[in-house]
Parts: structure tokens; sequence; C-alpha cells
């Protein structure tokens, strides 16, 4: 038995690994800190934010524009480049100093699912209120044929000029907004984005935002999450990553109709070193915002699944939108070190500080007047 | 002025200095409040700002000094607060903004103004003293801006603009109102004890050595920006 069933166990672990990955889609650079009028690419990671597994052919593309100086830009279809068999590029002249904002939203599409499978994707890529609503309808034998659609976004600062862009509406079917420029926020502090459903503001919906440590800035990709007892590495730009599933092998194992959504297996990919729910796990409050904590700086990629059951269509069991935003962070460039503690002194200690302190003046000058007169 | 000698009033500036440099706490935490959108939000900063603005509140203790009647306190708190308010909402629905360093050195000079003039200053100088009505109405002005650059320091986005700007006001208005409670209490109580004369000097005093702390302070900040 042993080595042809450790053969298929470990065959089967593969296999299972590789298909439980569903892919999520981002819009990755190598910085998002650029020069005016430079060459820069942008580049569609279909997969993990560390690795892309699959192209986005042009037909998937709703829409794919650029924002600056208050005006939006189509992408045009033949601007896109297949960089290889897993990553859809961008070369692009950057153009003026602002902040811009490039967005792309993927049509719909369907996926059939055993329970199982199911089950699982919803487990590990963390939409667990669906898996939960599942368990408490004792629905989880039920299979699923589900449509998902991607709508994606990245920020990225061109010179140092900050414009408004940044927090354009793409009316996009689902979309993160920030609240604040994220390249006027800085290390240390915390970015809130509001996530919009058909343009109105979600709440109660789990969002996952993790960052990686700015390429530019460290050779060195692994990191600590503070305070999450939580650590990573990412080991991918050469090409080592320990997730085995290039594009070829994952095409041949797949049969789903565009070859680029979930993939399905039984073994939690925790063990295998990544899972899509790392980094801090965030509710929307009642306006919809979600308050995402910038440790440190580096290039943050928040993301969400939105799925709701369909009751109308016969062919449809559940339907899914799901948005990312990318943009990285820097820590503050001032002269004075203008640090995170320096915010927490102002926040905590001025009141009883200046009050006690002008008490202790006020009594001291008051005994000198009064001896003198 | 001659009570205090000149070597005592640095010894304290020095005390106080380090001080200064909490006045006028809005950090990111209110526009982590701001954020949310709401108006209740915009009140709630605006009353905070007016409630841990020191130089505010340390006119408006100046101002109350010199005045001993109910009457006279609600025309002069009257009409700092319109002057606040014309520059407050104006100057921000205007988009109008200076550097807040050199807008809160003004107001710092307010301080040191009334610390001034409660003290006999102009008497001493032999200079007649400007009309004090008018000066408050000036400085309620310069109180505004000082206000709404720090307003629009925030991301206040372009939703319910007037709205925002009005709630802040309100907010000011109220943590005005807040803080003027126990001012006058104090102040009040204390011109039936004998030992007010000391008190009133000692508390001008310190609005003088305020003034001037806090107008270094911002011109510190301005140069070394």
């Amino acid at each position: 038995m042993k080595l042809k069933d450790q053969f298929y166990t470990s065959l089967c672990l593969l296999v299972a690994f590789i298909v439980l990955c569903s892919h999520d889609l981002y819009i990755k650079m190598e910085t998002y800190f650029l020069q005016p009028n430079q060459q820069a690419t942008l580049s569609l990671y279909n997969g993990t934010f560390e690795e892309s597994e699959n192209i986005i052919t042009r037909d998937r593309m709703l829409d794919a524009s650029v924002v600056a100086q208050g005006k939006r830009v189509a992408i045009q279809p033949a601007q896109w480049k297949d960089q290889d068999s897993t990553i859809t590029a961008l070369t692009f002249n950057t153009g003026e100093a602002g902040t811009y904002v490039a967005g792309v939203s993927t049509k719909a599409r369907n996926i059939a699912l055993t329970a199982d499978k199911f089950n699982s994707y919803l487990k590990h890529d963390g939409v667990l209120d669906m898996l939960e609503q599942r368990t408490n309808d004792n629905l989880l034998n039920q299979d699923a044929v589900e449509s998902y659609q991607k709508h994606v976004k990245a920020i990225y600062q061109v010179g140092d000029t900050k414009t408004d862009d940044w927090k354009t509406v793409l009316d996009y079917p689902i979309e993160f907004v920030p609240q604040v420029n994220p390249y006027e926020t800085y290390s240390g502090e915390k970015l809130t984005v509001k996530l919009l459903l058909e343009g109105k503001p979600l709440p109660n919906q789990l969002v996952y935002a993790d960052y990686i440590k700015s390429a530019h800035t460290h050779s060195d990709h692994t990191h600590e999450h503070t305070g999450k007892e939580h650590s990573h590495e990412h080991q991918h730009e050469d090409g080592s990553h320990s997730h085995d599933h290039d594009g070829k092998e994952h095409s041949h194992k797949h049969t789903h109709e565009d070859g680029t959504h979930h993939h399905h297996d039984d073994k939690p990919k925790a063990e295998a070193g990544h899972t899509h729910t790392s980094g801090q796990q965030l509710r929307t409050n009642d306006q919809g915002i979600v308050t995402v904590n910038l440790p440190e700086e580096g290039i943050y990629y928040l993301r969400t699944i939105h799925m709701v059951n369909v009751t109308d269509n016969k062919e449809l069991t559940h339907q899914s939108k799901w948005a990312t935003l990318t943009f990285e962070v820097t820590h503050k460039h001032e002269a004075s070190t203008h640090t995170h503690d320096d915010h927490d002194h102002e926040d905590g200690m001025p009141t009883w500080i200046f009050i006690v302190g002008s008490l202790l003046v006020i009594g001291l000058l008051f005994l000198i007047f009064r001896k003198k007169s | 002025m001659k009570h205090l000698h000149l070597k005592q009033a640095l010894s304290l500036l020095l005390v106080f200095f380090p001080l200064l440099g909490f006045a006028h706490n809005v950090t990111s935490a209110d526009q982590a409040l701001l954020q949310t959108g709401s108006l209740w939000a915009y009140i709630q900063v605006g009353a905070t700002h007016m409630l841990t603005g020191y130089d505010h509140l340390l006119f408006l203790a100046g101002v109350i000094f010199y005045l001993n009647s109910f009457k006279d306190i609600l025309k002069f708190i009257t009409v700092f607060t319109i002057g606040h308010c014309i520059t407050l909402v104006g100057a921000t629905y205007a988009g109008i903004t200076a550097n807040e360093h050199l807008v809160d050195a003004l107001i710092a000079l307010s301080v040191l103004y009334k610390g001034f003039e409660n003290l006999g200053g102009f008497e001493r100088l032999k200079v007649k003293s400007p009309n004090l009505l008018l000066m408050v109405g000036l400085f309620g002005l310069i109180h505004g801006f000082g206000l709404s650059t720090r307003l629009q320091s925030f991301d206040v986005g372009t939703e319910q603009f007037l709205s925002k700007i009005l709630c802040f006001n309100l907010g000011v208005e109220v943590g005005q109102v807040l803080a003027l409670i126990p001012i006058v209490f104090i102040i009040t109580m204390a011109r039936r004890h004998q030992q007010f004369p000391a008190f009133y000097k000692a508390v001008n005093w310190y609005l003088v050595l305020a003034g001037i702390g806090l107008f270094t302070y911002q011109l510190y900040g301005y140069f070394s920006e």
C-alpha cells in the first residue's frame, strides 16, 4: 500500500490545494510612487497578491480606466499585453504629477461547485457570513452555481503633487473608496476606506487587509503583523513561490469556462504558507467604512467578497462581487520626524498637562503678588 | 506690572513654554472621526477644538476678567461669537486659508493683548486703549479665521459642505458655552474674595506670558516648516 497510497495521497493533496485557491484580482505595481513622465507598468495579478496564475482576457474587461486631473481615460483593450501566461500588463507613461486611480471591472461569469468545494472556498476565502448562513440553514450539502465578478482599483502617486482623484468613485458594482488620500496618510497611522455596493455604503461586510514591504525599500519580503501573532514570508519575485501552481499546470487541471476562477482543494491554504484571509480581518461599520491600520510602510491590499443567495434565477444559487484596492504607504517625510508617538501625545496629554501647568503658573504668580501686596 | 521683576517673568515663561506645544490639539483622531461623514462628528470636533483650543479660552478668560456685569459679559461674548462665526463660515465656504502657524500666532497676540490691557498696560504707556468692544470683534474675526484654517486642514469633502461647516461652528459655540460656565463661575467667586487683586494680576500676567509663549511657539513652528 505504502508507496502507491502515499503517492495518491500526495497527489490528491497537491490537486486539492491547487483547486481550492480562488483567484483574487489585483492591480499591482512594483512601486506605487512614480515620477512624472516615466515609463511604468501596471500588472493584473489574477491569483494572489504575490503571484498571478492567469491572464485576464480582454473580452472579460467591462471597464479599464485611469483617472487623473479630474479626467477618466479608458484603457483600450489593445494597450494590454500578456507578459506571459499568467500576467496581463499595461505599460504606460505616467504623465503629470498627481494622485492617480486605476480601475478594472470584469464581466460576471458562472461556476458550478460541489457542496464540499463551495464550503471550502467560503472558508478559505473568508466568505464567512455565507458559510455561517449555510451552516445555520443546514445547506452545507447543497451544491452551488455561483455568478462572480471582480472590480479592482489601485491608487498610485506620481511626483509630489497630491490631487483629489483618489476619491473618485468609478461606479463599479462594488468598490473601495478611501476617505482620505492614502498618499497623505503615513505608516503608523490609520486609513478609513468606504465600501460601496451599487454606489451605496455596504455595512457589516467582512474586509481583509494585508501588506507586503515595499520592494524598493526592502529586499527581504518577510514581515510580521504587529499584535496579530502572524507572520509570513513572501518569496515569490524570483519564482520560488512555495505554492506549486503555475499557469500551465493549472489550466490542465481546470475545466471551468475560463480557467480563471475557483480552484478546489481540501488542503487548508494556511498549511501551504498562504491564505487569502491573512492580515487584518475587518468589518464595515454602519456607514460602510473600515479603518485599516498601517503599521509600517509597504504595499497594502484590501479585499472583500460580497455574496448573496440567488432565488430568482434557476441557473444560479449564489452571486458574488469581489473588490480589491491596492496602494502604497510610506513614512512621513518631515525633518521633525513626526512619528505616531507624537500623535499619541497630542491625543492623550495636552488637556491635563496644560491645565495643571497653567494652574501651577497662576498659583505661583498668585503667591508672588499676594506676598508683595 | 512693576511688581513682577523681569527675571521672575522670564523664569516662569521658561517653565511654562513646553506646555504651549500642547495647545490646539486637533489630531488624527479628529480626522478619523470626521471621516465617518456624520454631521454629529463635526459638532463633536468643533466642541473639542474649542475646549482644547486654549488660546481661544485664554482670550475669553481675559475678556471676562475685565467685565463686571453679566450683561457686559453677554454683550462682549456675543460680539466675539459673531466675529468668529463670520470668518469661520465665510472663509471655509470660500476656501480662504492661510498658514496655520501665522494665524495661531495672531491669536496668541490677542491673548497677550488682553492680559496687557487688563494689567493697565496702555495707561502705563500713557496710550489710549482701543475700544474694547471693537477689539473683541476684531479678535473674534481672527479667532474665527483660525478655526476655519483648522477645519480646512481636514478633508471635509464636498457633500453637505455648508452643513458640515455650520455643524462645526455649532460645536464651537457649544464648546465655548461649556468652557465659559466654569470660567465665569470662578472669576465671579474670586471677585468676592479679598485676595482678588493678587489673583487678577496673577491670571493676567499668566495671559501675557502665555501669549508670548504661544506666539513664540507658533513662529518657531512657521520658520521650522
